[in-house]
């Protein structure tokens, strides 16, 4: 093996190392990669591994990374002897203007408190007792009952009279030689709306918030259509990770993704990032924000964001530990802000109110303006 | 298939209005090189279908688009049989008492999108448009399409693809793809361009507006596109409002209010209009005077 395979095998066991998961045929397709173009510049060599090793934006931080590291060079200096790929250079390396950037940004340029500065905690959690498995267990009943329908594109037959299925018709009319005895019929059945989770990971709400990612496991357990982020200071997608068989591997996988943990929120800016890049995820769908609404600061983008939530989303809901209270009024200026765009703001502090919710069907009150956004 | 090297690829996309950067061509050349289907991601408006059609004119290929949807299902993919076709072929039949006809004969065939790129004697370019919105046993089922690029129709047999086609598929990001289809494919995230690339792709699909004027109309869509407006205006929305205010500039208007007046090809949202009159000056800005 020559020197340049072996630092490329290195290179391929840092990006692993460093998690971003390259399996073999990935491999291949890079070294074929390689053999056809035969990079000549360093530029060349990181747009052939770009195309080949990296399935999604997110994980271009890792690979850029990585990248610096082995061949040493940013993008800019190791094109600028080629021809004329001078203004064939990106601005700006796919992903750089990532999430956490523009949290972290925004959090220091606006002057916002040092609360705002995620202190890169790594959560820990206790494991899940029998009560809250058994409380799991019937939330995953409920769930199904409880997630509004839309009706699916796709038909089936049925006994309605809805539209005639020529396939069936003409299958069953071969028994009778061509002779059509019945019509068959299909419709569109109910479909599941998509379930999207927004669950608040701050500091302040570090009682609660083992029990709404316990939560957020029952949803992505029992709706195929499930998304769930987690926002302190930067908003992490966290929906794969739920996806496991156990919630306690779950939660333990969640504490190595999830770094801004127990420290500050930066509500707005954190709703603002998933509009700016998963806008679509809110489209029609249920949304459900779980967090205290006690906003650092200015609370414009917050509201501003709500809003905009509240337009795409088909039902836009809000669960608040300290809604518990009977004596609660969303006084605060974050939450009388948004109160207006809201279709329910529930109390919710632990899977017992939980359950209570989704028994209530997400305190669901049918506004029929709301079905112009589907 | 042979490889293109890259100043003949970038000179056929220039030719035909595209401005690809070298990422993009790179992924595109692997793609044709290596025979692996080509993801897309990006901003909308940044010309993920379009890269698609111009391959297909720069190639010489046929293109077939297939837009995807929420229950789009096999039979509107692949191919259906002719219902009434065969049904009233059996009647005929049974009319004029001849016997009856082979009812799996390629002519009650219906040929869907995937089944006819397999069956184009060029190669096609198959465009597999905004597969997030598709549901995810779709996505399971184009794993083996894309495999081995055929399909078994049991009535008829196995139709393999005499030239694999050249497969783009888009997303839009509504839902995370699954690896296994990720994995079978190059990726490519195409960003917003810098400002001189958009210029020359402005230039390119407006003829007679001149390099200051769309100089000056690049600036202003990148200040609005800096601004964090709701929707931030893509390459498309900046073509249109460049062909938009030559119109009016035709008709007489100075450049800046052809500009103003045609602001709603660019901005589709009341609150990012706002946005804009409050920047105005900054945002239309004539700083070459």
């Amino acid at each position: 093996m020559t020197t340049v395979e072996t630092h490329l095998f290195r290179f391929l066991r840092a990006l692993h190392v460093r998690g971003l998961s390259v399996p073999a045929n990935k491999q291949l397709d890079f070294f074929a990669g390689i053999e056809t173009i035969a990079p000549a510049t360093t530029g060349e060599l990181y747009w052939v591994g770009s195309a080949t090793l990296v399935t999604s934006e997110p994980d271009h931080h890792i690979y850029d990374e990585v990248f610096r590291k082995f061949f040493g060079s940013t993008l800019e200096e190791a094109d600028s002897g080629a021809e004329e790929d001078q203004d064939d250079q990106p601005t700006a390396a796919p992903g750089e203007n990532e999430v956490e950037d523009i949290v972290v940004d925004r959090a220091g340029g606006s002057g916002l408190a040092a609360g705002g500065v995620s202190p890169d905690g790594a959560m820990r959690f206790a494991g899940t007792d029998p009560r809250a498995h058994e409380l799991i267990r019937q939330i995953c009943r409920e769930l199904p009952r409880a997630v509004p329908a839309t009706r699916s594109r796709r038909h089936r037959p049925c006994g309605r009279r809805r539209r005639v299925d020529p396939r069936a018709t003409y299958l069953e009319s071969r028994r009778t030689h061509g002779e059509i005895m019945r019509l068959h019929w299909r419709h569109r059945p109910p479909r599941e709306r998509r379930l999207l989770l927004l669950i608040d990971v701050s500091g302040s709400m570090k009682q609660h918030s083992p029990d709404y990612l316990r939560f957020a496991y029952a949803v992505v357990a029992t709706c195929a259509r499930a998304e769930v982020f987690t926002f302190g200071t930067r908003l992490t997608r966290v929906t794969s990770h739920l996806r496991v068989p156990d919630v306690d591997a779950a939660l333990s996988s969640l504490a190595r993704v999830v770094l801004d943990a127990d420290g500050g929120t930066v509500i707005g800016a954190s709703l603002q990032a998933f509009l700016d890049h998963f806008e679509s995820m809110a489209r029609g769908a249920l949304v459900l924000v779980l967090s205290d609404g006690l906003e650092r600061g200015d609370c414009t983008a917050m509201a501003r964001a709500t809003r905009r939530l509240s337009l795409l989303a088909y039902q836009l809901s809000w669960w608040s530990p300290l809604a518990c209270d009977p004596g609660y009024r969303p006084l605060t200026r974050g939450m009388s802000a948004v109160l207006a765009d809201l279709d329910s703001l529930t109390g919710v502090r632990d899977l017992d109110t939980a359950l209570t919710a989704v028994r209530g069907r997400f305190a669901r009150t049918p506004t029929p303006r709301r079905d112009a956004h589907v | 298939m042979k490889l293109l090297d890259h100043a003949t690829i970038s000179r056929q996309l220039r030719d035909r209005k595209y401005f690809a950067d070298a990422g993009l061509l790179t992924a595109v050349r692997l793609s044709i090189a290596l025979g692996r289907p080509l993801l897309l991601e990006g901003e909308p408006g940044v010309g993920k279908t379009r890269i698609s059609y111009v391959l297909a004119d720069a190639l010489n290929r046929e293109l077939i688009r297939l837009q995807c949807y929420e229950g789009i299902d096999v039979s509107q993919v692949l191919y259906e049989w002719d219902y009434p076709k065969q049904l009233l072929s059996l009647r005929a039949a049974e009319v004029e008492r001849t016997p009856v006809r082979n009812l799996y004969a390629s002519e009650f065939l219906l040929e869907r999108p995937l089944l006819r790129s397999l069956r184009s004697e060029t190669g096609a370019v198959l465009l597999i448009d905004e597969i997030d919105r598709a549901d995810s046993e779709f996505e399971a089922f184009l794993l083996e399409f894309l495999d081995g690029f055929q399909i078994t129709i049991p009535e008829a047999g196995t139709v393999t693809a005499a030239v694999p086609p050249l497969v783009v598929l888009t997303s839009n990001r509504t839902r995370e793809l699954h690896d296994a289809l990720k994995r079978r494919c190059l990726y490519h995230w195409i960003p917003f361009p810098d400002p001189e690339r958009e210029r020359a792709i402005v230039e390119a699909q407006t003829p007679g507006l001149s390099a200051r004027s769309a100089a000056r109309l690049v600036r202003s869509v990148n200040i609005i596109r800096s601004l964090g407006p709701v929707k931030r205006p893509g390459i498309a929305e900046a073509i249109a409002w460049a062909q938009g205010s030559l119109a009016l500039a035709d008709e007489g208007a100075e450049w800046t209010e052809a500009l103003r007046a045609s602001l709603g090809l660019v901005l589709k949202n009341a609150e990012d209009g706002a946005l804009v009159a409050a920047h105005a000056s900054e945002v239309f800005a004539d700083d070459d005077r």
